[in-house]
């Protein structure tokens, strides 16, 4: 019998009455009982479990189950035998008595009570490092990249060295199907497809996240996002695990064409799944501090009126919303530097006046600035916003 | 039997007198009547007894010794005359130079006969712990406990058909028993202090109850075909401030082998679901718990839980196992209450957010003296050399909670502000200490919650206090 082979040798030795631990260690005469039903779990974050079912023969007395396994990385300290009673069958009774683990093997010996001769349902679970999960997805926009056909696959990567014939996975995402997993193979399954996703083309400035395209003039950065809200129809159900996506669009002609990838982050019901498409180049942002005055309110306690001013095109022929984001402890730091307090700010009569609820706070801002079209006979329209501040009790 | 089966065993020499620098012997070998183990887990003590039956003759009967190869403690060796309690003395006991571990008793026997001895000593290398296996039932509304205990044999030595007793708690040791086994009996004092023997003892046999009638033969433990065997039952017994468990018969753990029991099993104890922000306890993150107790009316509470890992699992609809989290468990006494961290829940979204930030009651230290003026003080003018001495800084948050598990979920928050706070919302919270906000909140399944509260920090001139005052109030002005 060669157990380098057989990863998980059960055997059940078919011995009557108390065996000493030593007879074992030697000379064996085992049953193998086969899996009869394997479950793979894989709905916690790190850990793999597996539960299997076989079918043991037992003799009346006590006898010893001897579970071994190489090669494999199995916590031993995991391994749990349960004799779950079939409902409405007839069966004996069985029960563990203790275990016992041999020096220097990977193995282990229970000692199984049994009330009469048959066989026994025995359900045997233990985590199993080696064995991994990730999530990716594919994402097919329409042409107007309005809607979205969204795919979500999970890859399953088994170097644990063990294969499965036949195994249920229990992701946590999706439903439960069953595949064979094979030796250092890798499976990868569709388990969810969301279509006519609603998708929401976003640019954004942002100094403090993105940056500036070119310092000098003044440019920002303006990334372009697919933003996904994970609510309604088939989304919404459950959270989309992080994962890296494909992003395609419809190019017209059947086919599609690449707009590139990104990692999706953990995403519960309700948020937003971002997806980075790159930076844009038709849409200049240009912005500037156009005020910052210094009043004082008493002793070495200051106020400052501070205008930042954007200058805004749009050279697509199709409209646009732009998002802006501000920080209003960098902007503080940036014309006063940092006195190691929050702000304390109010919003003053420039043109960005009603910031969106939902996503500013104490310290960020966002604004939503839609930029018209780029007419077919003339050069694009220059917008100019302007973000006014109060800078209250400054020292 | 393997390698050193016969590592230690006892010799009556049948040379009378018998000098050990002799080079010839002849020797019978008694064997091993009974053997109990009583083991430590928080050290590595085992403090073995076993007797054996010994034939004498009237005089002086050399008897020795010996332990290769295995750990036990020279200096702790002791013989004692079990049946007949009178008619034998030790007279003395040798260690020879020039065979290690090994040592001669000269006993008087005043007739001959045949006698039970028993011989104790200290062992390192077994060793026990226990380890737990809890399985929630599909609704969390109760749980499966299962305790086990593993003893461990690194010893050398193979113990058969032995007693085994463990003992939980803690106990002073002064050497180890590993460093002195390798060392010379004549060699011990140079270890430490003269008296560590003494103080060794008293501490590891205060917990030795005398030894019970050992009956122990192989058959003891019948096997009864008529019946299933059942598992052993573990006896548990407070003794001082310790417990001690003792396997029902005995048990044979040979050298390098481990053996794991079932201590005890309890099902339907009742348990709850919390979530907890406790940064101090679970790090920055919000944990979710089980929460029970391990008293009667759990189901539990007839022995303390000794430290040991547990594997927490939940069965789900189709009898499977989810596994949940391991988690190392610190010793509960009878009584008190058991939290198994189960780590984060992602189906639960826990945000704070900074909502507003103001400052009021403005103190100013007037040109670098004594005197302090408010903003806004009737009469005084304020000058540029005059500087802000002390303030009220005003942060409003939002708390916000989501819950998208299937189940209505209990939140409970703590929070630590140092200096002088005040905290206002309308949360009803209550002070853990004080400096340590708590408040709870209760959210049902797909809803969210939001929690706003205001923290005041009293900085500066204006710090009078170092404590959290709680005021009922709305949260930012």
């Amino acid at each position: 019998m060669n157990r380098t082979r057989l990863f998980y040798l059960l055997g059940a030795l078919l011995v009557l009455g108390a065996v000493p631990l030593d007879a074992l260690a030697r000379i064996k005469l085992t049953a193998l009982p086969v899996r009869e039903w394997v479950q793979i779990h894989l709905d916690h974050p790190q850990v793999a479990l597996i539960e299997e079912e076989r079918i043991v023969p037992l003799v009346k007395g006590v006898n010893q189950v001897d579970f071994s396994w190489a090669n494999t990385r199995i916590d031993p300290h995991t391994l749990v035998l349960r004799i779950p009673a079939p409902p409405g069958e007839r069966s004996l009774d069985a029960k563990v008595l203790s275990v016992s683990y041999p020096p220097n093997e990977n193995a282990l010996v229970w000692s199984v009570a049994a009330s009469a001769s048959g066989t026994a349902r025995v359900r045997i679970s233990y985590a199993l490092d080696g064995l991994s999960k990730d999530f990716h997805y594919r994402a097919v926009a329409d042409r107007e990249e309005k809607m979205l056909e969204l795919a979500q696959y999970l890859r399953v990567n088994n170097h644990a060295n063990e294969a499965y014939d036949l195994a249920q996975f229990q992701t946590g995402v999706g439903v439960a199907f069953d595949k064979p997993l094979g030796l250092n193979e890798t499976k990868e399954v569709q388990i969810n497809r969301f279509a006519n996703t609603p998708v929401h083309k976003t640019y954004t400035s942002d100094p403090m996240k993105f940056g500036y395209l070119d310092r000098a003039q003044d440019k920002l950065n303006v990334p372009m996002h697919y933003v996904i809200k994970n609510t309604g129809g088939a989304l919404g159900k459950a959270a989309l695990p992080e994962g890296k996506a494909r992003i395609f669009q419809d190019d017209g002609q059947g086919g599609s064409a690449f707009l590139g990838e990104d990692r999706g982050k953990f995403t519960p019901p309700d948020d937003e799944w971002e997806l980075y498409l790159g930076l844009a180049r038709d849409i200049v942002v240009r912005r500037t501090i156009d005020r910052n005055e210094r009043q004082r309110i008493a002793g070495n306690l200051y106020r400052y009126d501070v205008t930042v001013k954007y200058e805004i095109e749009n050279f697509k022929d199709k409209p646009a919303t732009l998002n802006i984001v501000e920080s209003v402890r960098q902007i503080r730091d940036q014309v006063r530097g940092d006195p190691g307090h929050d702000p304390e700010w109010q919003l003053g009569d420039g043109t960005l006046r009603h910031p969106d609820p939902e996503k500013s706070d104490a310290d960020q801002l966002l604004f939503h600035v839609d930029l018209p079209a780029r007419p077919a006979d003339g050069p694009a329209p220059k917008q100019t916003q302007t973000l006014r501040l109060t800078l209250n009790n400054e020292w | 039997m393997t390698l050193n089966r016969i590592a230690c065993f006892l010799c009556l020499l049948l040379l009378p007198l018998a000098l050990p620098a002799r080079n010839v012997d002849l020797a019978t070998v008694p064997e091993r009547r009974t053997v109990q183990l009583t083991i430590y887990n928080s050290e590595d003590l085992t403090l073995v007894r076993e007797s054996r039956v010994v034939t004498f003759k009237k005089g002086v009967n050399p008897l020795q010794f010996s332990w290769v190869n295995t750990l036990i403690d020279p200096t702790s060796v002791e013989l004692k005359f079990r049946e007949p309690k009178t008619g034998l003395v030790m007279l003395d006991t040798t260690f020879p130079h020039d065979k290690p571990q090994t040592l001669y008793w000269n006993v008087q026997s005043d007739a001959d006969r045949e006698a039970i001895i028993e011989i104790s000593y200290f062992t390192s290398g077994i060793s026990w712990a226990a380890d737990y296996l809890a399985v929630a039932d599909p609704d969390e509304k109760t749980l499966r406990l299962e305790s086990f205990v593993r003893v461990r044999n690194l010893s050398g030595e193979d113990y058969e058909n032995a007693r085994v007793r463990l003992v939980v708690g803690t106990i002073n040791l002064v050497e180890k028993i590993a460093e002195l086994a390798k060392l010379p009996v004549g060699r011990v004092n140079e270890l430490k202090r003269e008296d560590y023997k003494d103080l060794r003892q008293r501490a590891a046999r205060k917990m030795m109850a005398p030894a019970p009638a050992l009956e122990m033969a192989a058959g003891a433990v019948a096997y009864d075909a008529a019946e299933m065997e059942a598992p052993k039952e573990i006896i548990k017994e407070g003794l001082s401030e310790y417990f001690i468990y003792t396997i029902e018969g005995t048990e044979t753990v040979p050298n390098g082998w481990a053996k794991r029991l079932r201590s005890f099993e309890a099902d339907t104890v009742p348990m709850t679901v919390e979530y907890r922000y406790r940064p101090r306890e679970y790090g920055d993150q919000l944990t979710r718990l089980y929460l029970l107790k391990n008293d009667v009316a759990s189901k539990l509470g007839s022995t303390p839980l000794p430290d040991g890992v547990m594997q927490i699992f939940r069965t789900n609809g189709s009898a499977s196992l989810s596994y949940l989290a391991t988690q190392n468990l610190k010793y509960v006494p009878i009584g008190d209450k058991i939290e198994l961290n189960l780590g984060v829940d992602r189906l639960v979204i826990f945000e704070l957010t900074k909502q507003k930030v103001y400052r009021d009651n403005l103190w100013f230290q007037i040109k670098g003296g004594n005197l302090y003026r408010k903003l806004g003080e009737d009469g005084f003018k304020l000058e540029l050399d005059s500087q802000v001495a002390g303030w009220d800084e005003h942060t409003v948050y939002r708390q916000k909670i989501r819950n998208y598990s299937p189940k209505p979920i209990h939140v409970q928050i703590r929070r630590d502000y140092a200096g002088d706070i005040g905290f206002r919302s309308r949360l009803n919270p209550t002070l853990h200490d004080f400096q340590t906000v708590q408040f709870e909140a209760d959210i049902p399944v797909g809803e969210k919650a939001a929690l706003d509260y205001e923290v005041i920090s009293r900085m500066g001139y204006n710090q009078k206090q170092n404590r959290v005052e709680l005021q009922n109030g709305e949260a930012g002005r």
